[in-house]
């Protein structure tokens, strides 16, 4: 207690230069703080927009199909087994899925596409896909009046077929069971805009595609969210506790998009080095300062020895006298990032021109507050701050007191 | 009777060849609990070099110190240190306080590196400082004190730890004469009353009156000495 009685009035000592040091670390504090809010709240819109859109948190699939997806690697999913994923704790929905490639034809032309099979109740519970309906409507489980099974296309396969809502598109690809595969559909509705990831989409009922694909009951993947995409590697081992068999696999996002998502983390990692930056140039000033007050009081080091205080606690004394500045610095940062990382969080920045991806718009670049944006930034000052005092530190401990007293 | 401190064959040499200086050459002699010593001599005689020899501050060219029986020469910084804490008071001319720490913490402070218990170092802090004559002044920082009063705490802080020896580096130097006179006469009151060693370096003739022993140093040799019923 005495330690820190000593280290703190020390600090006291120069009131004009602990303050600007602690403004100095405050403020760097304050940066690293509040960029990493809004970095962190750019990821999250991204990530929980990706995994929502495109991945879902985990997938159940045939082992090796998210290596390797084929139209032969497919499942049975019984009604048994959706129910047992479905009652997993964390899990919120789940939709089938079924994947593969065909060749569209309208009036006068054919142009390759993407076959996509979906549960339309359970795949609007899920995704954006009901959202991205540009013209048209949305799908439906059920054949039209004249038994043609509806199906979305995308704007892509619209303009080069030259289709629109209500008319026919041909679809020719391969069964599973090899034998050529064709049939006549209706358009539903157009997804999107030419440009986005949907363009080349022809979505349509699950049992036309089990039929089209010749895989009856079957599909390629169980997609299922979560609460959170950041608790996807956690809900994929529960998921993969109640799979039958030695052939099903549950794999989170960062699996099934792990692409995507090692390209996500360099890119965060590179953001880090702003951050890491930031701090340093704020320790030089630091280790200045630090290294002016030890050279100030070598006397009374001297003094300190003399009388019978330990090398160690001399080079202790000075990292506390560093890290309570530090922790001064970081509450003092802290209530100043609060509400700026709480209006990112609750506003946000306005972007000049909202980005509409596949027909959601981000309007804003939002924060995030969580224990990360505040916690990690402290973290970083109070160990450079350690760091920092390190050289300090040594310095005082080796001090020979007889030497040190002369310039008292 | 067996000695306090002892210094055999001690030499502190700065330099070499041309600029070799002799602060000390091959000084022996032994301090018997309970002296009231003082070791005089002009300026440059190696009176303050023998004193931080014999408090550990420093390390001899040749020779070695004994206290306790130990030989502190051989000791590392740590060691030295705590030795310094456990076994010798200080009082130097500046006074050298903690100038962040109260007259009460200043005399703590030695005590809490020891380990004494919170209630033991407040009850001896307290009485040694009434002892002082700084009763009601505990909680003043060094700045709000007089010099005189700085050095009385001084004196406290190198009793408080109860000690084996207190050295003295021209504790009157920066005082005025009552003022020094005083606190010699509170000095030799602790020592006649407590049987505390006390070593001073000076050459303040109101210490050597009073001083038991008188070690008169010379181009770093010892030159004479005396003794006397002070």
């Amino acid at each position: 207690m005495m330690m820190l009685k000593l280290a703190f009035r020390n600090i006291l000592r120069n009131r004009r230069r602990t303050l600007l040091t602690v403004l100095s670390m405050a403020g760097g504090y304050l940066l690293v703080s509040v960029q990493l809010s809004v970095t962190e709240g750019s990821y999250d819109q991204v990530l929980d927009f990706y995994t929502r859109d495109t991945t879902g948190h985990v997938q159940v699939t045939v082992d090796g199909f998210v290596e390797t997806p084929t139209l032969y690697k497919a499942f049975r999913l019984t009604g048994d087994l959706q129910r047992a994923i479905d009652t997993v704790p964390g899990v919120q929905a789940s939709a089938p899925r079924i994947e593969s490639s065909a060749l569209g034809y309208g009036d006068t032309r054919s142009f390759p596409v993407s076959v996509r099979g979906v549960d339309p109740e359970r795949e609007a519970a899920l995704s954006y896909l009901a959202d991205k309906v540009s013209a048209g409507r949305y799908l439906t489980s059920e054949p039209d009046g004249q038994g043609y099974a509806g199906v979305m296309i995308g704007a892509q396969v619209a303009r080069q077929l030259s289709l629109d809502v209500g008319e026919e598109l041909i679809l020719v690809s391969q069964g599973a069971d090899g034998s050529l595969a064709n049939d006549l559909y209706r358009v539903q509705g157009i997804l999107g805009q030419p440009g986005d990831a949907e363009e080349r989409w022809v979505v349509m009922p699950l049992a036309a595609a089990q039929a089209f694909f010749v895989l009856p009951g079957e599909v390629h993947r169980l997609v299922i969210l979560g609460a959170d995409y950041r608790s996807a590697p956690r809900l994929a081992e529960r998921i993969g506790e109640v799979l039958p068999g030695q052939e099903l696999s549950a794999s989170p996002w960062q699996t099934v998009a792990r692409e995507f998502h090692e390209t996500m983390t360099a890119d965060k990692e590179g953001g880090m080095i702003t951050l890491y930056v930031i701090v340093f140039l704020v320790c030089i000033g630091v280790l200045n300062t630090v290294l002016m007050s030890v050279l100030e009081r070598t006397g009374e080091f001297g003094v300190l020895k003399a009388i019978g205080t330990s090398p160690a606690r001399l080079f202790w004394l000075i990292v506390l006298e560093t890290l309570l500045l530090a922790v001064i610095a970081c509450l003092l940062g802290g209530l100043v990032a609060l509400p700026i990382n709480l209006w990112f969080t609750l506003q946000g920045i306005a972007l000049a021109e909202p980005m509409d991806i596949s027909g959601i718009v981000f309007s804003h670049y939002r924060g995030q507050m969580s224990a990360y944006v505040f916690g990690f930034p402290m973290l970083v000052i109070l160990i450079a701050a350690a760091l920092i005092a390190l050289m300090p530190g040594i310095r005082a401990a080796r001090i020979v007191p007889v030497d040190a007293m002369r310039t008292l | 009777m067996s000695s306090v401190i002892e210094t055999r064959d001690v030499s502190k040499h700065y330099g070499e060849g041309d600029t070799l200086v002799k602060a000390l050459d091959r000084v022996s002699l032994g301090i018997a609990p309970g002296e009231f010593t003082a070791i005089v001599g002009p300026s440059g005689s190696g009176k303050s070099t023998l004193l931080q020899l014999m408090g550990g501050l420093d390390n001899p060219t040749h020779g070695q110190v004994h206290l306790a029986n130990k030989d502190i020469t051989q000791m590392s910084g740590r060691e030295l240190s705590d030795f310094r804490r456990d076994h010798i008071g200080f009082i130097f001319q500046a006074y050298n306080l903690i100038p962040v720490l109260t007259a009460a913490e200043n005399c703590e402070y030695i005590m809490l590196l020891q380990g004494v218990p919170e209630a033991e170092r407040r009850e001896r802090v307290y009485a040694m400082l009434e002892r002082v004559g700084l009763a009601g002044r505990e909680g003043r920082f060094p700045h709000q004190l007089s010099g005189g009063q700085q050095q009385r705490v001084a004196v406290a802080r190198a009793m408080v730890s109860r000690p084996d020896i207190i050295l003295a580096d021209e504790p009157t130097a920066n005082l005025d004469s009552q003022t020094g006179s005083d606190l010699l006469d509170m000095m030799h009151d602790l020592n006649r009353n407590e049987g505390m060693t006390f070593v001073f370096s000076t050459h303040d003739p109101m210490i050597m009156e009073r001083a038991s022993r008188l070690i008169r140093l010379k181009d770093g040799c010892i030159d004479s000495e005396s003794e006397r019923e002070a």
